[in-house]
């Protein structure tokens, strides 16, 4: 095998990745920065908004669109997306998406867990809620909860409210996914106190060893999801 | 006797002014179009449904963007339900698709021409937040194939909701009253051959925007592209008019229709909405007498006077929150970067009577329109997380003294005032 030099692997790398092949998408993307942080890690100290780093691009693309076109309800997000095309969108998609995990827990210091809500999250996460219908979210987001390609996210270290807000969005309908939407029936069956336990948990993870998404269908979720489909790639 | 010399003397005071009246409103009547305009036809007066129409019927809906105003977000096209906020209340654009209960599926090519031109239909008369007054210049030909297009299109048998008015204004025949006191139909149509104010002042409808508007939201002529604040969504629609836009060559205003951008900036707010659902599509021959026939115009009298003094507080709060938050991209001259960030010299933020898109845009930030001349826009950051009301109030004071010379004094209260976005 012959030796690689560092520029070589630095150009092959360049030339492999759309996303690093134009030094220019940052600078296009500062109003993006601006909340989500230089490289989509997401902002320290901010209570809400989601990192982006590293999450599927297929994910990503399909968030960006909702927001568009009112499958998604953030008005500072749809201020900022309402004129984009599909191309545009996918190539933001795809930059967030190759950039390295956030490794970082959103809410270290937030409210601590009691040890009884502590131990429903964690079962809730690792085994899910059978009564009432809830698989496990390791049974879609990854055992170590990082996401799937090409279509679900990472859930490791999101800020408390945001993910919150986000079952209150499903509950009520106003975040909509491609069908079937898993997220609105599992949202619909859980209670207020175990998703707020739930999210706490969550906040608290971090992703230190930077795991990324699991591949295409490294596994095989519980039930059907819209998110897994063909087309859902950018 | 008395008593019928009193009524005889009432009589002869009171029968002069209510024939006086009645003769007003007759010929206040006549002036808004007379009977006609309430007269809805019936005929089936078959249009043409080759290819070629249709296709010319899409381009003639994207350039009138009957789209953009007749689909609510995330809904069925055409279906309606869009909101339009004005000062008496929330009007909700209709279902023009062919469902023939919902839509106008059952509408004969005479009673649409006839709602397009005289804006009344079988329901009664319109709301002026439907341009027919411009509609009105369509020719027959544009608009039949504008229906022959619309009849391609998916039916949707979604109802908008009921619009939430105030009284009177939410009796239709209120707006007969309306009608009489504001609207008067032009005598003759715009030549189709005057391609330019063809467009411009028929399907582009551009004056429902960029004009200064009257009593009541009526478009009077003295405030034609006189420029205006945007009912509801809290933007400010330039002057458009040769003095204007004299920064622009004909060519490069015509490319910045088509492309949302231009060396003297970029298309944003409803503008940017304008270019993405409707003038990216413009043919560049279609473009070019657009931008010919705005290079012509004259001012409007109620035209908002531009400024004349520089006035260079260099040191200002203002000047210091420019240099650490906005010079980077924008210059410490204000003089941009080509082709990434736009200048603020002459720009509209800085000149325009109405501090209002400055503000908006320093307080949220904002993304390009994407098209096929501007694929990947640089976007501008929101500061309303960085910087407080105050410091807001600082900077657009000093960009708009500085390169507007404009005698600008926001406080922060009128900041606090323009905060908020409507995402409709």
């Amino acid at each position: 095998m012959p030796r690689c030099r560092p520029a070589i692997l630095f150009a092959l790398l360049f030339a492999l990745s759309p996303a690093f092949a134009d030094d220019g998408i940052a600078e296009r993307l500062a109003a993006c920065a601006a909340c989500h942080g230089a490289l989509g890690e997401g902002m320290q100290g901010a209570e809400y908004v989601p990192h982006l780093a590293g999450k599927p691009a297929g994910y990503l693309f399909e968030q960006l669109a909702g927001f568009r076109d009112g499958r998604r309800v953030n008005a500072s997000m749809t201020w900022l997306v309402q004129f984009a095309d599909d191309a545009w969108l996918r190539e933001i998609a795809t930059y967030y998406a190759a950039l390295p995990p956030r490794t970082h827990a959103a809410d270290a210091g937030a409210a601590q867990l009691t040890p009884e809500r502590r131990e429903r999250a964690e079962r809730l996460v690792r085994e899910g809620d059978r009564e009432h219908g809830v698989p496990a979210c390791s049974a879609c987001h990854g055992p170590d909860l990082a996401g799937l390609e090409p279509g679900i996210p990472a859930t490791l270290g999101l800020p408390a409210d945001y993910v919150v807000a986000q079952f209150g969005h499903w509950r009520n309908g106003s975040r909509r996914a491609r069908e079937p939407d898993c997220m609105r029936e599992v949202a619909l069956a859980l209670s207020p106190q175990d998703i707020r336990a739930v999210a706490t948990w969550l906040s608290q993870q971090s992703n230190a060893d930077g795991i990324r998404p699991a591949p295409a269908g490294a596994f095989v979720p519980p039930a059907r999801c819209g998110a897994l489909d063909a087309e859902a790639a950018p | 006797m008395s008593l019928r010399r009193i009524l005889f003397a009432l009589a002869c005071l009171l029968l002069p002014c209510v024939l006086a009246a009645l003769a007003l409103a007759a010929m206040l009547f006549a002036r808004q179009g007379g009977i006609e305009p309430f007269r809805i036809p019936h005929g089936d007066r078959a249009v043409a449904t080759d290819a070629t129409t249709i296709a010319r019927g899409e381009y003639l809906a994207r350039i009138g963007n009957c789209r953009a105003c007749h689909t609510a977000r995330g809904g069925a096209p055409f279906a309606g339900g869009r909101t339009f906020s004005t000062g008496i209340g929330t009007v909700y654009s209709t279902n023009i698709t062919p469902d023939p209960a919902r839509g106008i599926g059952d509408w004969s090519a005479d009673e649409f021409a006839h709602v397009m031109r005289h804006g009344v239909s079988r329901r009664g008369a319109l709301y002026p937040v439907f341009p027919y007054a411009h509609f009105a210049n369509v020719a027959d030909a544009d608009l039949d194939a504008i229906l022959a297009y619309l009849r391609t299109q998916p039916a949707s048998a979604s109802t908008p909701p009921p619009n939430r008015l105030e009284p009177p204004a939410d009796s239709r025949r209120a707006l007969v009253g309306w009608r009489m006191l504001h609207y008067r139909p032009e005598a003759t149509r715009i030549d189709p051959n005057d391609r330019g104010r063809y467009l411009v002042d028929g399907l582009g409808h551009c004056a429902m925007c960029h004009s200064a508007r009257g009593e009541r939201g009526s478009l009077p002529p003295e405030g034609h592209f006189a420029g205006g604040r945007i009912p509801g969504i809290g933007w400010y629609a330039p002057p458009l008019d040769r003095v204007q836009l004299e920064r622009y060559s004909e060519q490069q205003l015509a490319d910045y229709l088509r492309t949302g951008t231009s060396a003297h900036g970029s298309a944003y707010g409803p503008m940017a909405e304008v270019v993405y659902a409707s003038l990216r599509a413009l043919t560049p021959g279609d473009a070019l007498a657009i931008a010919r026939h705005l290079k012509q115009v004259e001012p409007a009298p109620l035209r908002a006077t531009v400024g004349s003094e520089a006035n260079d507080d260099a040191g200002s709060p203002g000047a210091q929150v420019y240099a650490h938050a906005c010079a980077d991209c924008h210059g410490k001259d204000g003089e941009g970067k080509p082709g990434a960030y736009p200048p603020l010299q002459g720009s509209v933020a800085a000149t325009a009577p109405d501090a209002t898109n400055a503000v908006r845009l320093v307080l949220y930030g904002g993304m390009p329109v994407t098209t096929a001349g501007a694929p990947r826009p640089h976007s501008m950051p929101p500061f309303v997380q960085r910087l407080d009301a105050s410091e807001i109030a600082a900077v657009v004071n000093h960009l708009r003294r500085r390169w507007g010379a404009r005698d600008s004094r926001l406080t922060a209260q009128d900041v606090e005032s323009m905060q908020g976005i409507v995402v409709d």
